[in-house]
């Protein structure tokens, strides 16, 4: 056992960067962060789960999870990066470990389409009412959306005919504004 | 889902009824809502719902210049908006290597601790307003109001200021600024007495939040509370020692910490935290003038500003809790992603469900307002 993790450890050794006098980031392949997780809560005091940020690496094809831990004894933030494929975009949830990853994992199946296997709740939270793609994706358009979703109404009040009849009237129609 | 997370639905007993508080409530913070589960007037289950104040931040600063976004980020948090902008320059400047100004860095400090005072009086006079306390209410705004009037005449806004950007500080402080604001810490120290005598002190507000939302040291630290809430439960921690920013290391303040890690406990440690806010703001007063100097360091044009690629987590403490920013370039005019760790994040969601479950009825918004959740900072 202890020989099958030494290459483990050293690899991980030489993905260990010091960024900063409180600032640690690892690069770890994704099938051994829930390991280096428990490992980093276990044994080194790494109680806090700060925040899990994902980014989606469209061109990669792949979504990049962080970790954000800080340990309250050692004064130490490490960040821990992970990349997983973005199809199908299924993970480990962390719930295990710490309890505050529910609400992160779940903010990120809502906004990313990423699922976290294990997570307790994966019910929309913010966007309960919303029916299109996970809109923080990147492939994910605000302005196409909101062009083919909605239309520009027609607004034609009785002192604007009256304004146009006398040669005024709105300067630029909505289309040209854009 | 795992076995081991697996709950089965119960069905609701028939003397159980469910009750939408909010999302226009007041007794909510902001626009949010809980659903709860009742037996009687005795909290059986609670499910908090958000995203009435989504709009999309995060997603909108990835199609705006950088400097463009110093405007949107102080929405984020209404009551506390001066950290976020902090937060944000911080971040830009430690991708760019920009080194601030030291007299810039000063005149941050001041803000975030004037923001400071504003929020926990705002969050005073809400908890007071919840147990039928509505003079201190009153009294909160309006001397939040002062607050913001210095505000005003520092950069021009009452709420959002826009004033930091990365690099420094839109402008120097305008000609006896420190004395009006020393007039203000004086006025509000004469204050303090009159809140304890109105509030703190109050048989009413204390019998009501004594043992009210209990949570011990050990679950503050696995459910990831932060900030007051978690000094209320006897950790001396703050960012602001601990990961200091700015000029904060140089600055002398206490910790406050209480052992209880109720409601009372909660509001015990704010009002402790405005003393020492003021504290700051005096050693702020005294050592500023000394400071010269720019107040911005030169950044390149800003509409063509391309920031170098790589990644940064900036955190900060504000008046709720641990505030943090993930922010990844790719050496574009845009950011590539801004992540936004509101405090609130756990104090609104997981932390206020299980607080309330065995509270009665009238003692959610107690709950809510003990924990200063910031719904906006939630949906971003």
């Amino acid at each position: 056992m202890s020989r099958a993790m030494n290459p483990w450890l050293e690899e991980l050794q030489r993905d260990i960067e010091i960024r900063g006098e409180r600032r640690v980031r690892i690069e770890i392949a994704s099938e051994s962060l829930p390991a280096l997780l428990e490992l980093l809560r276990g044994r080194a005091g790494f109680a806090h789960l700060s925040a899990i940020s994902c980014v989606d690496w469209i061109e990669d094809g792949e979504f990049e999870l962080v970790y954000h831990l800080w340990s309250y004894e050692l004064g130490m933030l490490v960040s821990a990066h992970t990349r997983i494929a973005r199809d199908p975009g299924v993970y480990l949830s962390v719930y295990d470990l710490y309890q505050p990853a529910a609400f992160f994992e779940r903010d990120i199946h809502e906004m990313f389409g990423l699922y976290f296997e294990g997570s307790p709740d994966m019910e929309p939270f913010i966007l309960t009412e919303w029916h299109g793609p996970p809109p923080m994706r990147k492939d994910f358009d605000t302005e196409a959306y909101v062009e083919n979703s909605f239309q520009w109404e027609e607004y034609q009040p009785d002192w604007l005919q009256e304004l146009q009849e006398q040669g005024g009237g709105i300067a630029r129609r909505p289309g040209e504004i854009r | 889902m795992r076995p081991e997370n697996y709950q089965a639905r119960a069905h609701p007993p028939s003397h159980e009824y469910e009750l939408n508080f909010g999302p226009n409530h007041p007794g909510i913070e902001g626009n949010y809502a809980l659903r709860v589960r009742l037996h009687g007037d005795r909290v059986v289950a609670a499910r908090a719902e958000g995203g009435y104040l989504h709009r999309g931040f995060e997603k909108l600063m990835e199609g705006r210049l950088w400097i463009q976004n110093i405007a949107l980020v102080p929405r984020i948090c209404v009551p506390d908006p001066s950290p976020m902008e902090v937060c944000y320059a911080l971040s830009v400047e430690a991708l760019c290597g920009i080194e601030v100004p030291p007299r810039a860095q000063w005149i941050r400090v001041m803000q975030l601790e004037m923001s400071r005072i504003a929020a926990h009086l705002f969050t005073f006079g809400g908890h007071a307003a919840t147990t039928g306390l509505y003079t201190n209410m009153f009294w909160g705004v309006a001397d939040r109001d002062r607050v913001l009037d210095r505000f005003e005449e520092l950069t021009g806004g009452r709420v959002y200021s826009i004033f930091n950007l990365p690099g420094g500080v839109r402008r120097d402080l305008p000609d006896g600024f420190l004395e009006r604001l020393s007039g203000l810490l004086d006025y509000l120290e004469s204050r303090l007495e009159d809140y304890d005598e109105l509030f703190f002190r109050n048989r009413v507000f204390v019998r009501r939040a004594r043992g009210v939302g209990v949570m011990s040291q050990q679950q503050a630290l696995e459910w990831g509370v932060t900030g007051p809430n978690l000094r209320a439960t006897g950790l001396a921690f703050d960012v602001r020692r601990d990961d200091p920013y700015l000029v904060y290391d140089q600055l002398d303040f206490d910790i406050v910490t209480e052992e209880a890690g109720d409601a009372l406990a909660r509001n015990l440690v704010r009002r402790g935290e405005l003393r020492q806010s003021i504290r700051i703001l005096r050693q702020v007063i005294e050592r500023l003038p000394a400071i010269d100097g720019p107040v911005r360091a030169p950044i390149p044009n800003p509409l063509a500003w391309r920031v170098p690629a790589g990644e940064t987590y900036t955190r900060i403490e504000s008046s709720k809790g641990e505030l943090a920013y993930y922010v990844v370039s790719t050496g574009g005019e845009k950011p590539y992603r801004v992540h936004v760790r509101g405090p609130s994040s756990m104090h609104a969601v997981q932390v206020l469900e299980r607080l309330v479950v065995g509270s009665r009825l009238e003692d959610i918004a107690q709950i809510m307002f003990s924990l200063d959740a910031c719904p906006p900072e939630v949906d971003r």
